[in-house]
């Protein structure tokens, strides 16, 4: 790379005062979804700006400490909650979105899940086999594969062998990572650089086709003229401490959000409640709540090795979940021992014998709301209601990871789950999980996984955007993050943001 | 003129809001963390809901204060935008103080968290953690977790549970031509094309040097 490309990078030490640029698309966010527009385009030779408000992280910026780092690289330190049942949900901020600090997981959903968007949604052309090339072509890009059995570690082969001792249908998990170590940091940063997080894949790409990424700024309005997005305009912010300084405006011909589920749609409530004719902006929030489980066993597992995420089961997704091995920093992990004193000593004694295995479900009946804070902040105020019908589909997966620890020779589980009880020592035992009827707070659960607060609908009346993103109001304006989800994918969301913001991309060049 | 009685009153008065006034925030000892973010009576109950939560003994982890937790904490809500480090010293003035209103059991149970015995503080431990009312176990999990991430924080507790981040050579990739470290200008980018590299794909050794932060300084 020449001394020359690097002007194609904006940082926050080069910003001395307001300026003006003009582009043919300006992009805001560089997550996955962003990032995919900003090449797309760029490769066709359209002039891009992205705008990212985070900076770009190296690895002598990663932490290693579960905490920290997500204060760092997430949004309100990573400890943003819901209101009504409170839940913990993220949102990075950093070059490259949350693809930095997840653990690249690509799934395609199953046919069922788009007929379901194509029969609720009057959406047409969004069928599985619509999507494929575009499926196809994010990874043949990224290198997407299948975790070899190298880097899987005993954590992540245990569930396999578990599901193999049930026959129960599993599958390593297709990754976007090159030369996975099995470091299992993919949430403080891949210090590998195997993850092909958007910063070290998409985007470079994007600069040597041309586009012009600008990190540490913060978007704070979009500008139109008449029926038509013009530009954006906003502040440069500092990194991590977020203090406001230089004033910025880009005029373009189109604009591109994609700042994800939780900013979008405050990004057009904040510009005079814009493409909101429908009412359907910042409404019908949906999550995949997780729930995790700690199985014990009478090996070592040593559960610090091995790829994050290495294995899944997809075989209850029509029951309205999924099964997934996980791992995350000890810290975080291990709020979910419970107990406390000697009792919670003991067993994170155990935790060298320890995995962790988790399921997302799909939760269509517990729906909430995203609204706009007093000031410039993206900053979300959240609502979201945990339905009761949804607790018992949870519950139902915690009955099958119980089974399949047991098949795999766990000696013990701890549900982590109030009203049952802290261990469990055999699948008869584990009965209680099937039978319990559990109450939405009954669960210590999470979920980053967040869709269609600017759902896609084909009535303009009942929705933000068409099945390609354009906003059906406005011309020029396009949506392309997880927010145009009319329904969550029953499966991890990246992929399936990029492949739809990837034919978005070819929909927005050919009007251009 | 105020009679007698006034003056006693006020005096009475005067007295029992001293007496309430140093049940909440007097007698704490004087030391600050070394971030000096959390007041002297946050660290001194910090400490007490570590060693409460994380005792001594028991297995060969560390106590909660030999881990370093009120420290961490310290650092950490300094690290955190102000509105949520005010949220958490309100959880921590919550939990001190709740047992000058609902009382711990035994003797003297009427006190601050901080000054309660180790069998009286598990006990309101156990009182907020397995409470049928959902925010009062929301605030024990809320104050257990910012401990739990103050104790893995600390490296011995780490390589006690084989958990110590290996020492990992990063290759260069494109990006690190691109992009300088937070706040620096590009200009400090150090690396060139002739640098570039690709992950190696090799698992990690079991037995592969720890990262520097978390090896053991004794050797």
């Amino acid at each position: 790379m020449s001394g020359s490309d690097r002007g194609a990078v904006r940082v926050f030490a080069e910003y001395e005062r307001d300026f003006t640029e003009q582009a043919d698309v300006v992009v805001v966010g560089s997550g996955p979804c962003g990032s995919v527009v900003a090449y797309e385009l760029a490769a066709r030779g359209k002039r891009v700006v992205l705008l990212e408000e985070g900076p770009p992280f190296t690895p002598q910026d990663f932490e290693l400490d579960g905490a920290f780092s997500m204060s760092r690289t997430m949004r309100e330190a990573g400890l943003r909650t819901t209101r009504g049942t409170v839940i913990p949900t993220m949102q990075a901020i950093a070059l490259g979105g949350g693809s930095l600090v997840n653990s690249a997981i690509c799934v395609r959903p199953p046919d069922f899940v788009f007929e379901g968007w194509e029969e609720n949604f009057e959406i047409e052309g969004t069928r599985r086999a619509d999507l494929d090339p575009h499926f196809d072509a994010v990874e043949a890009f990224l290198g997407i594969a299948p975790t070899p059995d190298e880097v899987q570690g005993q954590r992540n082969l245990l569930f396999r062998d578990g599901c193999d001792a049930l026959g129960i249908d599993s599958e390593p998990i297709a990754r976007n990572a090159r030369g996975c170590r099995g470091s299992g940091e993919c949430f403080t940063g891949c210090r590998s650089r195997a993850k092909q997080s958007m910063d070290i894949s998409y985007l470079p790409a994007a600069i040597h086709a041309g586009a012009r990424v600008l990190t540490s700024l913060q978007v704070q309005e979009v500008l139109t003229e008449g029926r038509r997005a013009s530009g954006v305009r906003g502040q440069v912010v500092e990194p991590f401490s977020g203090r406001r300084s230089h004033r910025f405006q880009i005029d373009a011909k189109a604009v591109v959000l994609a700042a994800g589920c939780m900013a979008t749609p405050i990004l057009l409530s904040k510009s005079g409640n814009l493409a909101n004719r429908s009412g359907q902006v910042g409404r019908n929030l949906q999550f995949h709540p997780g729930i995790a489980i700690l199985g014990v066993f009478p090996e070592k597992v040593d559960p610090g090795f091995g790829a994050t995420q290495g294995y899944q089961s997809l075989a209850f997704l029509r029951e309205g979940f999924k099964l997934e091995t996980l791992w995350a920093p000890a810290a975080v992990l291990a709020v979910r021992f419970p107990g406390y004193g000697h009792d919670l000593k003991t067993r994170l004694a155990e935790v060298p014998y320890a995995a962790n295995w988790d399921a997302i479900a799909s939760c269509h009946r517990s729906l909430g709301t995203v609204r706009p804070k007093r000031g410039a902040s993206l900053d979300p105020i959240l609502t979201w209601r945990f339905h009761s019908e949804d607790a018992q589909v949870l519950g139902g997966a915690l009955y099958q990871i119980a089974r399949i620890f047991f098949a795999a020779g766990a000696r013990k589980i701890l549900p982590g789950v109030y009203g049952v009880p802290g261990e469990i020592h055999s699948i008869e035992e584990a009965d209680v999980l099937r039978t319990h009827r559990y109450a939405p707070t009954d669960f210590v659960t999470a979920s980053n996984h967040a869709f269609c607060t600017t759902r896609m609908h084909g009535d303009p009346a009942k929705g933000v955007v068409d099945p390609r993103g354009r906003a059906h109001e406005m011309d020029g304006l396009f949506l392309v993050d997880t927010g145009i989800f009319p329904r969550c994918t029953s499966v991890n969301p990246m992929f399936t943001g990029m492949a739809l913001a990837h034919r978005s991309a070819a929909a927005l060049a050919d009007q251009l | 003129m105020p009679s007698a009685w006034d003056l006693w009153a006020v005096l009475i008065a005067a007295l029992l809001l001293g007496w309430g006034w140093w049940r909440v925030f007097g007698g704490f000892p004087r030391a600050r963390g070394p971030a000096g973010v959390l007041a002297a009576r946050e660290l001194a109950f910090l400490a007490a809901a570590a060693d409460a939560t994380y005792p001594e003994g028991g297995s060969a982890l560390p106590s909660g204060t030999q881990a370093g937790i009120p420290a961490y904490v310290d650092r950490y809500v300094a690290s955190v935008p102000s509105t949520i480090g005010f949220l958490m010293r309100l959880l921590f003035f919550l939990i001190e103080h709740a047992t000058l209103l609902f009382a711990a059991p035994g003797g003297g149970g009427r006190r601050r968290f901080s000054s309660l015995n180790a069998e009286q503080r598990s006990a309101v431990l156990e009182g907020w953690g397995e409470s049928s009312w959902y925010p009062r176990r929301l605030v024990f999990s809320s104050l257990r977790a910012i401990l739990t991430m103050g104790f893995f924080s600390d490296p011995a507790v780490l390589r006690t549970l084989h958990l110590a981040a290996k020492r990992i050579e990063s290759p260069v990739v494109e990006a690190d031509l691109l992009y300088p470290a937070v706040g620096a200008h590009p200009s400090t980018i150090a690396h060139g094309p002739e640098d570039l590299g690709s992950p190696s794909g090799v698992p990690l050794a079991a037995d592969a040097p720890l990262h520097p932060d978390h090896a053991d300084p004794t050797g």
